[in-house]
């Protein structure tokens, strides 16, 4: 449920298709993976699981494996 | 409702190259990152059905481009400039420690500042005929010296006002030149929201992603007036838009208009409508309702705050609203585009959508405490200058209201006009007249034998040109003052007089004026010794009505062109004056 979240939003900024990514797609991967767009998708991230990532958070995420360790933190479980 | 940032960024990308009718070319200069804003315009103006080309200038690059005559920001040409600056560039060191600072070195800045500016706007308008749109700066938010920075002589707070104002003065008497309120701005939307600062620091972010939408549609305000799309009209039904419940079941004692809950809510929705009358935007009824009822609220009601002579037309009856609405088009001679509809009922403002596609409907929303809020977070009402004719728009629209019925009243046309006793006065271009000139030509499209659009800077380089006369007609009658009506300019010859444009606004056509403004150019043509005035007749959609203006002038067609010979006699009309100031 809130994998299929997750690769929604990261498909709706990223401009990839949901089966294209997997944990271990990044910037490498993803083209429009920029810093930019790594901020609107942490905008779009925060609004739709209502939680707030720390900078430090932020600027750690390599890839998609990452965002789901971080949000893990922040209470959203992925199974 | 508006959109997120990515929703645009994504839209951005998939945006179509469409042969829009209108083009602009949008430059973004700004002292910080400001991604998201350029892909926002774009999907903004192609909803406008505009073509919007951007140019974006490299992080904090503006000083560069501006003051590079050759740089790639003139080479762009665009039509409209956005430079947005930060509280935190323009103070420098002084944003963390102005009292580091004494008041003297504190003024000295602020001073620094404005003639960099000033420098820098000067450099532009040199360089580029684009409209220039600068931001102020938002208010620092925070002082060091906390409860007592207010009673600090020349404080951080300070500054800042004296900034803004010094600006503003500046660039009050630009007309190329608009200081955007960006310090407004923020206040509506609050500093905590507006500044980030995770996006701060990881991108020099300083107006956060959930904002661009809002900060774009702001400088859309700008855009809108320059293309011509700017609403001049609002359109309203009755029944639950300018008072609580209907007439016709409630009554007069129990419609909810007034003092106290719910009632206020409409009081103050009427207010903000009034406020837009005041400013020259034209008010009409559409509403279905007994016509008896609905005048007595409008007549007697104590808390009315829009009266009779505020609406220049009124269409209340059982038809239906699409063809009243063709109606009123036609009665207030302006088109379906420029007008604003206003009604609760979302089965209306649909119809009105699907079956009037150029008629801006307003999504109200179901509650009334919102209305005021969503008309004035409309920005369809923008002018690039407020002229008098714009002030005293709505009694003009009265006094053609008593001139209609007098014309009724009276049998032939000739007795018509002889009685309105028409008198115009010709002026040349000054400063006083040259907005007004310039808002003709953008916005007149019936009688207008040329059509060509022409901003103020035109006009006034026109007027400096001796081999030009730009003049225009300001028209009296018996009812009052139409204001300036009518424009005219000429590029003269030795021989030859060609008249580049001739226009008549829509209010006075039909009365002989044009014929009155056209003998007056002939005359003075053969005054000083020229032997032919030609003109073109260039046709489009609306200008018909001035399609046999120069045959019937006694002008004959030579290939594209109109010609008159100065041997033959120029006519006047009878029943009219023309003077010269």
């Amino acid at each position: 449920m809130n994998s299929e979240k997750l690769y929604s939003i990261i498909s709706k900024v990223l401009g990839v298709h949901p089966s294209e990514i997997s944990d271990q797609s990044g910037p490498e991967t993803i083209e429009r993976w920029d810093s930019f767009n790594s901020l609107v998708l942490v905008d779009e991230l925060e609004s739709e699981f209502k939680i707030k990532f720390s900078v430090a958070e932020i600027t750690d995420v390599k890839n998609v494996a990452d965002i789901k360790r971080h949000l893990k933190n922040h209470g959203i479980s992925f199974s | 409702m508006e959109e997120k940032l990515s929703y645009y960024i994504n839209r951005a990308k998939t945006l179509e190259v469409k042969q829009h009718e209108k083009v602009i070319r949008v430059a973004v200069l700004s002292s910080f990152t400001l991604n998201g804003l350029e892909e926002t315009l774009r999907v903004k103006c192609d909803e406008l059905n505009v073509n919007c080309i951007t140019f974006v200038s490299g992080y904090n690059q503006y000083n560069q481009e501006i003051f590079n005559e050759k740089g790639k920001l003139y080479e762009f040409n665009p039509d409209i400039t956005f430079l947005i600056l930060d509280v935190r560039d323009i103070l420098d060191r002084a944003f963390y420690a102005p009292y580091s600072y004494t008041v003297e070195e504190r003024k000295q800045l602020i001073a620094r500042k404005i003639s960099e500016l000033e420098n820098l706007i000067g450099t532009f308008i040199q360089n580029s005929k684009s409209k220039l749109v600068l931001s102020n700066s938002k208010s620092p938010g925070y002082s060091p010296y906390g409860i007592v920075e207010t009673k600090t002589d020349y404080g951080i707070y300070n500054m800042i006002t004296d900034f803004n104002s010094r600006l503003a003065e500046h660039i009050r008497n630009q007309n190329s030149v608009f200081l955007y309120d960006f310090n407004a701005f923020v206040n509506r939307f609050g500093d905590n929201n507006v500044f980030d600062y995770r996006q701060f620091f990881i991108g020099d972010i300083r107006i956060s992603f959930d904002f661009i939408p809002a900060l774009a549609n702001d400088l859309i305000g700008y855009v809108k007036p320059l293309l011509g799309l700017n609403k001049k009209c609002i359109v309203l039904d009755l029944d639950n838009t300018l008072w609580g419940g209907i007439i016709g079941e409630d009554g007069f004692e129990g419609i909810s208009l007034g003092d106290t809950s719910p009632g206020n809510a409409f009081v103050e929705f009427q207010q903000r409508i009034f406020s837009l009358w005041k400013r020259g935007i034209i008010l009409a009824i559409n509403s279905k309702n007994n016509p008896d009822d609905a005048l007595q609220v409008i007549k007697k009601h104590p808390a009315m705050i829009l009266h009779e002579e505020h609406f220049a037309a009124m269409k209340i009856n059982w038809n239906d609203k699409i063809s009243n609405f063709k109606e009123l088009a036609d009665e207030l001679n302006i088109g379906l585009s420029s007008m604003v509809f206003i009604d609760d009922d979302p089965v209306n403002r649909e119809m009105v959508k699907t079956q009037l596609p150029e008629v801006l409907v307003l999504d109200l929303p179901n509650d009334p405490s919102q209305y005021a809020k969503c008309l004035i977070e409309l920005n369809d009402f923008n002018i690039l200058s407020v002229t008098e004719e714009d002030l005293d728009r709505g009694k003009m629209y009265f006094e053609q209201k008593q001139r209609t019925e007098f014309e009724k009243s009276v049998t032939n046309l000739d007795d018509f006009l002889k009685q309105l006793d028409i008198k115009i006065k010709i002026k040349n271009a000054d400063e006083f007249t040259i907005p007004r000139i310039s808002q003709l030509t953008l916005k007149t499209n019936q009688f207008n034998l040329t059509t060509r659009r022409y901003q103020e800077e035109d006009i006034r380089r026109f007027t400096n040109d001796k081999n030009m006369i730009v003049g225009c007609a300001q028209v009296e009658d018996k009812f009052g003052d139409n204001g300036i009506t009518g424009v005219f300019i000429i590029k003269k010859d030795n021989e030859t007089w060609e008249i580049d444009t001739f226009l008549l606004s829509c209010r006075v056509m039909g009365r002989g004026v044009e014929n009155g403004i056209l003998g007056y150019v002939l005359e003075k043509a053969k005054g000083s010794g020229a032997k032919f005035v030609k003109c073109q007749y260039v046709p489009t959609k609306k200008n018909i009505p001035c399609q046999t203006f120069l045959e019937d002038s006694g002008f004959d067609k030579k290939e594209n062109e109109w010609i008159f010979d100065l041997n033959n006699v120029v006519k006047l009309p009878k029943h009219l004056t023309v003077k010269t100031e």
